[in-house]
């Protein structure tokens, strides 16, 4: 017996922005939902419609406790099964495969949403994220966790302020063709290397801007993947990684996790070698240093090389966040969901002004945890 | 009665019941007689995982095995095992009359270890108040000018009125009759306060503690003293296992969206808005998105009420701080189903109801809201529910 196939039928996401003061969260789950039904006309008959929804959200971000309880009617997850993927969004697609592949669930929806609007500072949350005695007392966030990696991959690399505002000028240059992205004014490198310094060397136009979004998809098996579309994008790999979570334990500049991470999703997919196979990359860079570093942890570019990767052109070779990336704007926990729909636009065609020809492999790639503690990597192909 | 190793032979077999694993001593049907000398006689009946622990006064009787000690240092100090008692059986200071075994094989097994109580404090409240002026820090209290009043009732308790002014402090008898605010409160609830056993804020909210006046200058006041330090406790080693206290706080802004936004615009037009499903016609109170039944969107708005039944209640004797003010609410309070007039059946709305009617709040009784004078279109709004009579 062929071993099972799991594909993405539809994608949907929501326009990120900077302040969606007038939506709650619910409505713009809502507007998700219904664009991906618009697109397939899947429903939620106990029988051969969706019965188990995966959501992802942030409990911090929402305020609330056990985050997904109170979406639960806008993901039409009423009476259905449901569960939160806690973890990075990209793993939400994961389990939703693994419901499928164990051949538990023939059909699952994937929706995610976070509002980074919503509190007063996002760096706080992040701080929320490390031990109550040290880490936070002393102040501890993803930013200043980011910055000393930052240091310490620009000392081994070799990257220089200039190679972090040509990386930024890029990412606008291609959101501006994203329909999606937060960000989409084409800035200058004069006026990222002009920005207020945030946490050394992260200037605030080298990090993501303070984004709300929602993203969903509709994934099904093999067997009924054609009832919903005649362009699946399947996914072949996937695998993540985790690294100490006391990050002085950790070499910042190792890409330890990711490597882990890559390897497995690779080898399940049957690529032998990335920079043959893989025709577009889609990394989560919340800031502007992780698209070399985490580059160079898929394996597109050598160990302390990510100088010579930006000078040699790597990221248009390798056609890197075409979407704009998570530079120009989504927001944490989503973020390799969005990472994930750019990359099935363009294997479907579906790209619109961001399509390049000939994408037959892509890699999405995400995050999560201060200085990359936690890496994710989704293998899809048309 | 003596105390030995801080505990007493009535302490061992009060806490016998507590202590008993009735698991163990399922299938046992015995009955144990002790005497100690100078203390009494207790019968302890075991049958089939039940205890009964009664004190004698005559002769033991029924008991096939009886256990006599010498004098209560004995008794105590075999149970806590700070006396072995073999040495206390061939010292004669204690005496087996039956079956010995039951000493090291039975008891082990169907008693949990007695230990002794912690060494209560021996603190009264009387005593900390005397401290007041030598813990005072002018510093602190810099322009202030009130009087506290104490009203600490039981054992070491007493009227006291403590009077800040003028960067001095002065403890004095008695109540004024000019209290800026005054406390009432067991004395013991005061005294586990001052030592940090009891936390403030469980004490307001358990209603132990009772305030008449500025609520605020009460809060205030710990911050004028130093810390009270237990002359009796020993001097605070350093410890392996602490706890620390920290409050997490992310002030957050929250989008109502249209269907809320509904909601917000009717309480200050003192209406109640709820949104209907256009496949299955349901009212929803508190307004949403969508229907998560039909899985379609809500938009039409119709009144309800303002009248109601009650559908369900209860009533709240813990109270938690208010999640809106922090504030202590005052208890008992009801949370009330109330089934809206023209709103369908099982779509009720949540809310207090008037604490005069509480005691006559049943399921089934017609209630009316009770709005602010001034509505805002915030949660405020409404006040309560009544009964409309």
């Amino acid at each position: 017996m062929a071993a099972k196939r799991v594909a993405i039928c539809a994608v949907a996401q929501h326009k990120n922005d900077s302040d969606l003061w007038y939506k709650r969260f619910q409505g713009m789950l809502l507007d998700v939902l219904e664009d991906l039904q618009a697109q397939t006309g899947f429903d939620f008959d106990s029988e051969t419609g969706v019965r188990s929804i995966v959501s992802c959200s942030d409990d911090f971000f929402d305020a609330r406790t056990i985050s997904n309880n109170g979406v639960t009617d806008v993901l039409g997850a009423q009476y259905r099964g449901e569960e939160k993927m806690a973890q990075e969004g990209l793993n939400a697609i994961g389990y939703a495969m693994a419901q499928i592949l164990a051949g538990h669930e023939d059909l699952v929806l994937v929706m995610g949403h976070c509002k980074e609007s919503q509190p007063e500072s996002r760096e706080l949350i992040s701080n929320l994220g490390f031990d109550p005695f040290y880490g936070r007392a002393l102040g501890l966030d993803c930013l200043n966790a980011a910055a000393l990696q930052a240091r310490a991959y620009m000392a081994k690399s070799g990257l220089t302020e200039d190679h972090l505002a040509e990386i930024v000028v890029r990412a606008r240059q291609c959101a501006a063709r994203n329909p999606y992205a937060n960000c989409r004014e084409i800035i200058e490198a004069g006026k990222v290397k002009g920005s207020p310094m945030l946490c050394d060397p992260i200037r605030q136009l080298h990090a993501y801007p303070v984004s709300d979004g929602a993203v969903g998809m509709l994934l099904a098996s093999e067997e009924r993947a054609k009832e919903f579309t005649d362009k699946p994008v399947w996914l072949t790999g996937f695998a993540n990684c985790m690294d100490s979570f006391f990050f002085g334990d950790r070499d910042l500049t190792s890409n330890f996790a990711l490597k882990g991470a890559a390897e497995r999703a690779y080898k399940k997919a049957g690529i032998k070698d990335p920079k043959k196979t893989v025709n577009l990359v889609e990394v989560m860079d919340a800031y502007a240093y992780q698209q070399p570093m985490w580059m160079e942890g898929l394996g597109f570019c050598k160990d302390g090389q990510g100088a010579q990767f930006i000078d040699d052109a790597g990221l248009g070779k390798y056609k890197v966040n075409l979407s704009g990336g998570m530079l120009a704007g989504d927001p944490v926990i989503i973020s390799g969901l969005y990472r994930a729909a750019n990359a099935a636009l363009q294997l479907r065609g579906e790209a619109g002004d961001m399509q390049v020809p000939d994408v037959k492999c892509a890699v999405a790639q995400s995050t999560n945890g201060p200085a990359g503690q936690f890496h994710s990597v989704l293998i899809l192909e048309a | 009665m003596a105390e030995f190793y801080g505990t007493t032979v009535a302490d061992i077999f009060n806490t016998m019941p507590k202590r008993f694993k009735p698991e163990e001593a399922k299938d046992e049907d015995i009955a144990i007689g002790y005497e100690c000398k100078g203390e009494g006689k207790w019968k302890v009946t075991i049958k089939h995982g039940t205890i009964k622990v009664e004190e004698v006064k005559g002769d033991l009787k029924g008991c096939a095995t009886t256990i006599h000690a010498a004098d209560a240092e004995t008794f105590i100090g075999t149970t806590l095992g700070k006396i072995q008692a073999m040495d206390a059986l061939t010292t004669g200071k204690l005496r087996v009359v039956g079956d010995v075994k039951l000493l090291m094989t039975l008891l082990p097994k169907i008693f949990v270890q007695y230990t002794a109580p912690e060494k209560k404090s021996s603190v009264v409240a009387k005593d900390i108040i005397s401290t007041i002026t030598e813990r005072f820090r002018p510093d602190k209290a810099a322009g202030v000018d009130m009087k506290v009043g104490y009203d600490l009732a039981g054992e070491g308790g007493g009227k006291w009125t403590i009077v800040i002014k003028d960067g001095k402090c002065a403890v004095k008898e008695g109540l004024a009759k000019d209290l800026t605010v005054k406390m009432t409160m067991p004395a013991e609830i005061y005294v586990g306060m001052m030592l940090g056993t009891i936390s403030g804020e469980s004490a307001f909210t358990s209603g132990q503690v009772k305030l008449d006046g500025d609520m605020m200058a009460a809060g205030a006041t710990s911050r004028f003293f130093n810390k009270f330090v237990d002359p009796n406790a020993k001097a605070s080693e350093a410890e392996e296992l602490i706890t620390i206290k920290v409050t997490n706080s992310i002030n957050c802004r929250f989008a109502t969206g249209t269907a809320y936004g509904m909601w917000f615009k009717g309480l200050k037009e003192k209406k109640f808005l709820a949104n209907v499903c256009p496949k299955c016609g349901r009212t929803q109170i508190t307004p949403r998105e969508i229907c998560a039944f039909c899985r379609v969107r809500c938009n039409e708005f119709v009144e309800l009420g303002p009248r109601g039944t009650i559908t369900a209640a209860d009533v709240v004797y813990f109270a938690s701080p208010d999640p809106l003010t922090g504030a202590v609410r005052e208890t008992p309070y009801a949370m009330c189903w109330i089934l809206l007039d023209n709103a369908s059946p099982q779509e009720a709305f949540c809310f207090d109801i008037k604490r005069e009617d509480l005691p006559k709040m049943k399921v089934g009784a017609r209630v009316r809201p009770v709005w602010a004078k001034e509505t805002k279109g915030t949660f405020t709004d409404l006040l309560y529910f009544e009964l409309d009579k």
